[in-house]
């Protein structure tokens, strides 16, 4: 194991300040990848979190707003804010409002919240690049 | 609409390749990563429904 990461080229690291370096990852999913030079996963994660988000929002899943008196949905509102740009973007369109009624409500934000939920492990193992704890 | 047995093999399948990617370096561990994690989630999936499917529901 040591061998392979040894023969593998060197890939440029992002001089970017860390907190810019984790903003930016967590704004666009993937954009941390890339700027570290982890082309093709940058490619992957952006595909799948993008996915995700659009099946949610298409699915009539709801992008999470704290509520009075419900703990969880300040989990859910964390989970929900991990998809960075996307929730912004989709919330000034109107859309994510969540459809409760509709058939797959709960697919919806099953797919919202994984989307969200990777995206902010997307911006860690950015980090954990970035400070060198991970070579590859 | 896609069923929900789609939606989950859908799901599944986001989350299989996604922590392959974050996980395994190699393409060979990848691709191994993924059908374990792949087969775990739908057949735990559909394991965990089959054993709820006495239990009444309202």
């Amino acid at each position: 194991m040591a061998d392979k990461a040894a023969n593998r080229p060197a890939r440029r690291e992002s001089r970017l300040p860390m907190p810019v370096l984790l903003g930016l990852a967590w704004l666009v999913p993937g954009l941390g990848h890339l700027l570290l030079g982890r082309r093709l996963r940058a490619a992957v994660f952006a595909a799948v979190v993008l996915a995700g988000f659009v099946v949610g929002v298409v699915l009539d899943g709801e992008l999470m707003t704290p509520h009075a008196g419900d703990p969880l949905s300040y989990l859910a509102t964390f989970a929900s804010l991990g998809n960075g740009l996307l929730y912004f973007i989709a919330r000034s369109m109107g859309l994510g409002q969540g459809v409760v009624t509709a058939p797959a409500y709960e697919f919806g934000n099953t797919f919202l919240l994984t989307a969200g939920m990777m995206n902010l492990l997307l911006v860690l193992d950015t980090h954990d690049i970035a400070v060198g704890k991970k070579d590859w | 609409m896609l069923d929900h047995l789609s939606l989950l093999v859908l799901d599944a399948l986001l989350i299989a390749v996604f922590f392959s990617f974050l996980w395994k370096p190699e393409r060979s561990e990848r691709w191994r990563y993924f059908w374990k994690v792949f087969g775990a989630l739908v057949l735990g999936a559909v394991a965990v429904g089959w054993l709820m499917y006495p239990f009444p529901h309202s």
